[in-house]
């Protein structure tokens, strides 16, 4: 009952879990898509609730130089230690086992 | 029907998610909250202009980024199943109010009377001793 009243950060009971267990990832190479287009991939070394994430050796996909839509796999820039700030993420996966594939859907 | 209770009862089914970017993503959902965040598996991503393509094991997806989601149709009946559920729940617990209140009502002339009670129900804190010993013959209070 007690600690119903500190009312902090970590207030046990009523806190909803997260349904992304960030931990799995520590020390792993994640692949982050950010709101407006950019892409990053980088060694997981923090986050928080708020999925504020940091990480170490990333690396930043830029867009082609000749179809500024699209992201290259090649052409890339290092940012070394980052912070990501959680409201700005779309999209978190593992950086492995992501691959470009042919079209998977039949299109007939 | 809840957009929500939809979602949630097409947990493990495959589905399309569109993105406000434009990008789809093809998987099976593993979980979501209430903030239509979501868990996908064997998912693959598809390009804004429909001609590339990706393979992941998992990703997941932040809800506020989430233009719709695509779902079975199938599923649509088992979230009627859970909703009916949901009704028969809820008019038996009137139910079982209703009884309390008859009992209360048995109480009447003392000290504590059904006005009290009610504020209590209502989650009233500031209530005095006095009315400690109704309290808890209602439900019991978080």
């Amino acid at each position: 009952m007690a600690e119903k009243k500190t009312g902090g950060f970590n207030e046990g009971k009523r806190r909803k879990e997260s349904i992304l267990d960030m931990s799995k990832y520590m020390d792993k190479q994640i692949r982050v898509k950010f709101a407006g287009g950019r892409e990053a991939t980088g060694i997981l070394k923090g986050y928080d609730a708020l999925l504020n994430l940091v990480l170490d050796n990333t690396v930043e996909y830029l867009r082609d130089s000749d179809d500024p839509s699209k992201l290259s796999e090649e052409l890339t820039r290092n940012l070394g230690l980052v912070v990501c700030r959680g409201t700005a993420l779309v999209l978190i996966c593992p950086h492995d086992g992501v691959e470009a594939i042919p079209n998977p859907f039949i299109t007939q | 029907m809840l957009p929500l209770s939809l979602l949630k009862t097409a947990q493990s089914h495959p589905m399309l998610v569109e993105l406000k970017n434009g990008e789809t993503y093809n998987g099976h959902l593993v979980s979501c909250d209430s903030w239509m965040n979501i868990n996908l598996r064997d998912v693959i991503c598809t390009s804004k202009d429909g001609d590339r393509f990706w393979r992941m094991p998992e990703c997941y997806i932040r809800g506020s980024t989430i233009k719709y989601l695509r779902i079975p149709d199938e599923v649509i009946d088992m979230v009627k199943e859970d909703a009916q559920a949901k009704s028969r729940n809820r008019a038996e617990m009137n139910k079982n109010r209703g009884g309390n209140a008859g009992q209360n009502q048995n109480q009447r002339g003392g000290r504590n009377g059904n006005r009290n009670n009610f504020g209590m129900r209502q989650g009233n804190q500031g209530q005095g001793q006095g009315n400690r010993p109704l309290a808890q013959g209602n439900k019991p209070r978080k």
